[in-house]
């Protein structure tokens, strides 16, 4: 009988941590090795595990051994992370911070039933030299979108690995290398608020890159009736949203070039702002309200001019 | 049973930590197995993601899914999708606008060619379908960013295609706007979508929209709850407050529905109402709350305000990629503005993105 008791309680434990578990969401470093050849290179996903929570905004860093591991490339294509607050950047240590407008609560497709995880970055790295380490998830936060930006609590599964060159090389494709596609149309915004650039205009734009994902912007503005065709020719600059703009009369052609990890572009362009009263529909209206304006004149005065005469 | 289940002697020193831990274990277990049937009344709303076969590529007719096969473009030209000129040709029965001569378009932009060309497999499109209100407007964005719109049949269902996509996952959104202009709550999911086939989502049932007649109401006195819905809806009403309270009522023919809610049992102070709808098996997320205090008089709701929500900073009703951008200018930075300081903390950090990724709308 005792022993049934004992049996019962052991096993509530386990239910009970066992449901705990599963009841958070979680931050896992996924890669398809983790034996690696000295030389080769391999990627690790970051990927965010909902497991049942409304998640609209996560935050962290990952940090990995430098002396066992070089970074070559980081991915943000297909990422369920829509606007990068901080878009991850290749330092020793990766930070990177990022929202889900609406919110994310697993990946739903046609071959799987209910959602699964979804992919925040892909990190390619290279293999320096023998040994055993792990990358680590660092300061994680994860946030429910219920409107007040509660934390989530969050599960970390970090990648370990071991480089050796007893392990047969393997051959790595990188993401890039398929990537034909440029980045997906997008339209940016010209925009001014007092509490910005001194209320000067500015640019806004976010493209997104199913593929490898947003390498980096471009921007030229150019004065004239027309666009250019040539742009090469275009004074080109590296730019950030929110972009504060050269010519604050808007009468420029702006350009917004958006590249991706694999070179990819598309090219996007602002006309100039036309004044309102340089609208051709407000001429004709003005025309038009002249013309009913001097009918009216007339009648009255024709109207006014008989009434004489009949006294 | 239960007094062999409780048997005082599991506690006796004798069972050591068996005895110690029995009852904080079940007692978590109940509170867990009591905490997950709250969670999964708030989110069990049932999508069906189904794929149909691809199109016929190559019989030189445009099926579903297709934009064009072979030479047949369906009388689009470079100038029709937006370019300045040029040749536009088909490649996988997808536009191919590489020989068009520049991007671009009106007021905001189009699309320019590059680097490995802009072959969109045939057939990439997901078919949206559900319940919004009779005669609504419906919103798609996609990525965060309005992609479509569509208005809603008399019998509150709605279609909405979006073509043109690459492979790969996209977060869509979506929401309806009642005959008054009350917007209902965003509906967001994310899909894996598949190239070179089309992913039907179904089962979508937009939230309903709710207003309150009067923005105080003397205790002890009738608050009208309404709002719209899907036509012969069963719509459950939860007033929050120290206890929450349900109410249940009916959307009449043209989705409407009303309910008069006593406020006698209420306590004094200020409370929301949020609500929820079904039809037939099919259930929708609740709406967004809409507040109003319980006191000694009776004001008047203003008829439909215009609601301002909570990151929409440059107030033009909205709250999109301006918003996000002016909030990201202040991100680390010292004596951010108030208005992008959702939470007050004196600092912009992830939390203010998170409410502002909340109240979005594209």
């Amino acid at each position: 009988m005792k022993n049934k008791f004992k049996i019962i309680i052991l096993l509530s434990i386990f239910y009970f941590l066992f449901s705990l578990q599963a009841s958070a969401t979680s931050l896992n470093l996924v890669s398809q090795t983790n034996e690696i050849d000295i030389g080769s290179q391999f990627q690790v996903d970051l990927m965010l595990d909902a497991e049942g929570e409304d998640i609209n905004a996560i935050e962290g860093s990952i940090i990995f051994p430098k002396n066992l591991l070089e970074i070559k490339e980081i991915y943000t294509g297909s990422s369920i992370i829509k606007f990068w607050v901080e878009r991850p950047q290749m330092n020793a240590e990766i930070k990177f911070s990022g929202v889900i407008p609406g919110g994310f609560s697993g990946v739903l497709s046609p071959y799987y039933k209910g959602g699964r995880q979804g992919k925040v970055f892909s990190l390619i790295f290279a293999a320096k030299t023998e040994g055993v380490g792990n990358v680590a998830i660092k300061n994680a936060k994860v946030l429910l979108n219920d409107g007040q930006g509660t934390e989530a609590d969050v599960r970390i599964s970090n990648f370990q690995f071991l480089i050796s060159n007893q392990i047969p090389s393997s051959t790595f494709q990188a993401p890039s290398s398929k990537d034909t596609n440029p980045p997906e149309l997008f339209t940016p915004e010209i925009a001014r608020d007092p509490d910005i650039f001194n209320d000067k205009w500015f640019l806004v734009f976010a493209a997104q890159d199913k593929d490898s994902g947003v390498d980096y912007y471009e921007i030229a503005e150019k004065r004239g009736s027309n666009i250019t065709q040539n742009y090469a020719e275009l004074r080109w600059q590296a730019a950030e949203s929110p972009y504060l703009l050269e010519d604050q009369k808007l009468k420029s052609y702006t350009y917004v070039r958006v590249i991706d990890k694999a070179g990819n572009t598309r090219i996007v362009y602002l006309p100039p702002t036309v004044p309102w009263y340089k609208k051709w529909p407000v001429y004709i209206l003005v025309g038009l309200g002249l013309v009913v304006v001097l009918l009216l004149i007339r009648w009255l005065w024709r109207k006014s001019k008989s009434q004489k005469n009949l006294f | 049973m239960l007094k062999r289940i409780f048997n005082l002697q599991l506690l006796k020193k004798n069972n050591g930590i068996f005895g110690i831990l029995f009852f904080p274990v079940l007692l978590s277990t109940f509170y867990f197995l009591l905490s997950n049937s709250v969670f999964a009344d708030t989110g069990n709303i049932t999508l069906t993601v189904t794929v149909s076969a691809s199109a016929v590529c190559g019989n030189g007719v445009i099926d579903t899914g297709e934009q064009c096969d072979g030479s047949n473009l369906g009388g689009a030209t470079c100038v029709t999708r937006g370019n300045t000129g040029g040749t536009l040709s088909c490649s996988n029965c997808s536009y191919n606008e590489t020989g068009c001569t520049s991007g671009g378009g009106g007021g905001g932009g189009g699309g320019g060619g590059g680097g490995g060309g802009a072959i969109v497999p045939s057939g990439t499109t997901v078919i949206f379908s559900g319940r919004a209100y009779p005669k609504s407007s419906v919103t798609l964005l996609k990525d965060a960013q309005v992609a479509a719109s569509s208005v809603a049949g008399p019998d509150s269902n709605f279609s909405i295609t979006l073509g043109n996509l690459s492979a790969g996952s996209y977060i869509f959104s979506i929401y309806g706007e009642d005959k008054e202009g009350r917007r209902s709550s965003l509906f967001s999911f994310t899909v894996s979508v598949t190239a070179g086939v089309t992913t039907n989502v179904g089962g979508i049932f937009i939230a309903p929209t709710i207003a309150v007649d009067k923005s105080e109401v003397k205790k002890g006195d009738n608050l009208a709850i309404f709002g719209q819905s899907a036509p012969s809806s069963d719509i459950t009403i939860s007033v929050n407050s120290d206890e929450e309270f349900f109410a249940k009522t009916k959307s009449d023919g043209g989705g409407v529905y009303l309910y008069n809610f006593d406020t006698t049992p209420v306590d004094y102070g200020d409370h929301n109402a949020k609500s929820k709808a079904s039809l037939a098996g099919a259930l929708s997320s609740f709406s967004s709350a809409v507040s109003f205090k319980v006191g000694t008089q009776n004001i008047t709701a203003p008829k439909l305000v215009k609601k301002v929500l909570k990151g929409e900073v440059n107030n033009d009703g909205r709250v999109n990629l301006i918003d996000f951008s002016i909030a990201a200018y202040w991100y680390n930075r010292t004596s951010p503005p108030a208005k992008v300081d959702l939470n007050g903390d004196g600092k912009v950090n992830l939390i203010d993105f998170s409410i502002m990724a909340y109240y979005w709308t594209g």
